[in-house]
């Protein structure tokens, strides 16, 4: 495959697509909003109940319609606002992104981080860093559907 | 017009048609051969048995985006799908070609025509492969095709075993203008040619005459009830099959921009009959099989006057469960030594 | 082998022909000779007559158990021919509670493996006319004469790498037992794959999926398959497209694979139903081998009262992402 997979064009950025579960993830951002901490506005969240409501099918399509990075943010093991849904997540998100890696992404365009709602700090810095890693891997194109582009 | 290509000039003679358009050929793929699209490095497989998928996705392809849209404020923009190019369509079997001849009835020779198909068809040069060893899958005879011509190719190609050569013969206006090339790479045949050996297929006993007639009425037939048994419902045997033809249509996009598309689909599969209200008038495998086998033995020979089956040997050798056309003719009558 | 096969296949149909005609079961489901020496296809028997066509060799590869799901509506008991793999099947189904264990009588048949048509004739170098087996090897006869080769190398791909060709679960034993197999290349070709630079993967996923038709054959032949409503005919919301764009082909397949994260019994039907030869099984390992990795030995279909990885978990579970 040309190395043209993840070429660079000019001024392109990275668009990072991060599900945060409502009570702790999406906590931390509404309190990184508050305490005034910024983080690149290349990253949009998705609002998830828990990230055991995470469909795996989610990433997926993130990836076919123009996602360069998809990142999963949950509670941290053990304190799950429905006490076992993020052990389940760890499970199969884990799995699910070892075969993910096996179809051909690299490692860092998928990603899961514990994020807890006084963590407004991790939350912004986080997402700094997906951004800066996706920022040197370049597009991706793997898995993104060849007509999404004459529909935007 | 007869002309001789060498074995060591025949990747000279892919290049030579791929400059004039799309060029398909059986070109073997992972553990399969299919015919498709060939391009520098693909490994010909000329004398393999017919392509594990059917080549009629050359008129008819699995998907095929016909129109666009787009909103721009108040205003709707459509727009044509896709540019036709010039193709050449190079090693197909006399099965699969009768095959066409199926398909263009339902496509061509009604009124509206499907122009999609009509255009398809229209650029494209054909040039069949006769058969010199038939797979123990083929059971064209039984359906009185001959596996060493091919009525109705613009040009017939024979492959000579020994040296690898091939013999192109010319049977169309079209067949002669792709034959026109280069004098170095196509010479003269000059009376030359390979006997085409007597091909002889197999034919299960199979005994076909008046079976259409007779399954009329057969609708309710008992044989129904055992035969779709093992059926798993998984569409292999239509997908696979050059004279299956259903398309479904989906549309890819959102209000504001999209297109629409259609793509094979099967009679085998549950959702092929869903309504909208949730009604499936063929709710079960039962009613599938049925339909399946009915269309091919008794509702297309009604309509067009022949079974819509050329032999190929493709469900015989892909049916997971081994459930064929074979089995269905059998197990309704189609035998030589049964009295119906 | 054939007198072996003989054999045992007079012991099968003395067994179930006494539960046939005596009522235990009404239906028994086996094998029959399709038109070819190569092709044994399923038999529903119902009587006497029926059971004259029961057959058992080295081409009887269909898993049966699927078909209870469906013949357990019209039949109140029934019998089922079990080789290692439609054990694990048949615990499969129970698992999910497709299947009343009490309605469905196993037959279990220590398998020797199955052979593949496509294999006999490419090692042949012509479609053999038949083949005779004795003491682990075939003797593949073809108009050009005979070849002998070892019964391994023409193994249907589903039986190479197969962990457990005695039955896991049965009512009667019928045959003798194999014993356990090793299968030291069960995850070669994922391991292999593995080491590959994530876009030469991309690039292997890309061609080989190329060829999906996407008729789905794969997940119609799956034990595990048995959702009313598979996520690629579901219509709101539309998952699954049906256009042949490398972004379909992906999406339905890792989807697919997931789907069987820990159900998978690893039997390879799905890649002996698909007509382009997908190599399905290796994102299947993928999936058992990063499990077992991960969360511990486990092979699904083994024992159904067992828990899959993926219903459950422990709280010091390890992770596969970096922060742990
Ligand atoms: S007849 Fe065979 S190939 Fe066709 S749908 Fe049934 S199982 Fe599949
Ligand atoms: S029904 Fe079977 S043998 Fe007949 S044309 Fe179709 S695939 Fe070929
Ligand atoms: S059976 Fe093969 S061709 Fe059909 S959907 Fe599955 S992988 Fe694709
Ligand atoms: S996914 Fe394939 S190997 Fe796994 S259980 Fe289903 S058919 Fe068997
Ligand atoms: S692929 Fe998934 S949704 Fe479809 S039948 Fe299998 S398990 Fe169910």
């Amino acid at each position: 495959m040309p190395a043209a997979l993840n070429e660079k064009i000019a001024g392109w950025e990275p668009l990072v697509v991060a599900f945060c579960c409502n009570w702790c993830s999406y906590a931390g951002g509404d309190l990184a909003g508050t305490s005034r901490l910024s983080y690149p506005a290349n990253v949009k969240v998705i609002r998830v109940p828990c990230s055991g409501r995470l469909n795996p099918m989610f990433v997926l399509r993130a990836f076919q319609r123009g996602a360069d990075g998809v990142l999963v943010a949950g509670c941290h093991p053990g304190d799950c606002h429905y006490s076992t849904g993020n052990y389940h997540s760890r499970r199969r998100l884990s799995s699910f992104k070892r075969l993910v890696e096996f179809a051909g992404f690299e490692p860092d365009r998928f990603e899961v981080r514990w994020i807890s709602s006084s963590e407004g700090d991790k939350f912004a810095d986080e997402m700094e860093a997906i951004t800066g890693r996706i920022k040197a891997l370049g597009p991706n194109r793997k898995m993104r559907d060849a007509r999404w582009q004459s529909v935007t | 017009m007869k002309k001789i290509v060498t074995a060591d000039k025949l990747p000279v003679l892919w290049s030579h048609l791929a400059g004039q358009g799309k060029l398909l050929l059986p070109v073997k793929e992972g553990p399969t051969v299919l015919f498709k699209e060939w391009t520098a490095g693909d490994e010909v497989a000329l004398d393999a048995p017919t392509s594990a998928i059917s080549p009629k996705d050359i008129f008819f392809p699995r998907e095929e985006t016909y129109m666009r849209y787009r909103c721009r404020g108040p205003v709707l923009e459509l727009s044509a799908g896709e540019e036709f190019e010039p193709v050449t369509a190079f090693g197909v079997h006399p099965c699969d070609l009768k095959a066409f001849e199926m398909l263009d009835r339902v496509y061509l020779d009604q009124d509206p025509v499907d122009e999609l198909y009509r255009d398809r068809r229209a650029r494209t040069t054909v040039v069949a492969l006769a058969c010199f060893a038939p797979d123990p899958f083929c059971f064209c005879s039984v359906f009185g095709i001959d596996p060493v011509s091919a009525p109705g190719a613009d040009v017939i190609a024979h492959l000579d075993r020994q040296s690898g050569n091939l013999m192109l013969e010319a049977q169309t206006v079209k067949g002669e203008a792709l034959l026109k090339g280069d004098a170095s790479l196509l010479t003269e045949a000059n009376g030359q040619s390979y006997g085409p050996a007597l091909v002889k297929t197999a034919d299960f006993g199979l005994k076909l005459s008046g079976l259409s007639e007779n399954l009329k009425g057969r609708f309710e037939d008992p044989a129904w009830d055992k035969l779709y048994k093992s059926c798993l419902g998984c569409g292999v045997c239509t997908y696979v099959c050059p004279t299956c033809y259903c398309f479904d249509v989906e549309d890819y996009g959102h209000e504001m921009a999209g297109e629409r598309f259609r793509c094979w689909d099967s009679c085998m599969y549950g959702q092929f009959t869903l309504m909208a209200g949730g009604h499936n008038p063929r709710p079960s495998r039962k009613e599938r099989i049925r339909q399946r086998f009915l269309h091919k033995l008794q509702y297309y020979p009604e309509t067009y006057g022949e079974i819509a089956c050329v032999g190929c040997g493709r469900c015989l050798r892909s049916c997971p469960v081994n459930l064929d056309i074979v089995q269905a003719i059998i197990a309704l009558g189609g035998e030589q030594n049964v009295q119906r | 082998m054939a007198e072996r096969y003989l054999a045992e296949l007079t012991k099968i149909r003395d067994a179930v022909r006494q539960d046939l005609l005596g009522g235990r079961i009404n239906l028994l489901l086996g094998w029959e000779k399709g038109h070819y020496w190569w092709q044994s296809r399923p038999l529903f028997a119902e009587d006497e007559k029926d059971l004259e066509r029961l057959t058992w060799d080295s081409f009887c590869a269909v898993n049966l158990s699927r078909y209870l799901l469906d013949e357990l509506k019209d039949y109140q008991k029934i019998g089922v021919l079990v080789k290692g793999c439609d054990s694990r099947a048949f615990n499969r189904l129970l698992q999910d509670n497709m299947i009343a264990r009490e309605r469905v009588v196993l037959y279990g048949l220590p398998c020797p493996g199955m052979l593949d048509y496509s294999l006999l004739t490419a090692v042949a170098g012509v479609a053999p006319e038949g083949i005779d087996e004795e003491n682990g090897r075939v003797v593949l006869k073809t108009v050009a004469g005979e070849k002998t080769v070892e019964r391994d190398q023409l193994l249907l791909y589903k039986c190479r790498d197969c962990l457990y060709p005695d039955p896991v679960v049965y009512d009667q034993l019928l045959l003798i037992p194999r014993g356990a197999k090793e299968a030291p290349e069960r995850y070669k070709s994922v391991t292999a794959l593995e080491e590959l630079p994530a876009d030469e993967r991309y690039a292997y996923w890309d061609k080989e999926l190329s060829r999906c038709l996407r008729c789905y054959a794969c997940r119609q032949a799956c034990p595990y398959c048995s959702c009313r409503e598979c996520f690629v005919e579901q219509d709101k919301p539309r998952w699954q497209g049906r256009a042949y764009q490398a972004s379909e082909n992906f999406l339905f397949h890792l989807v697919r694979a997931y789907h069987g994260a820990g159900r998978c019994i690893d039997c390879g039907e799905c890649q002996r139903a698909c007509p382009v030869v997908i190599p399905l099984q290796e994102l299947n390992r993928k999936l058992i081998k990063d499990l077992n990795e991960l969360y511990g030995q486990f092979e699904a279909g083994l024992n159904a009262e067992l828990e899959p990885p993926l219903l459950t978990y422990k709280p010091n579970d390890p992770a596969a992402f970096s922060e742990k």
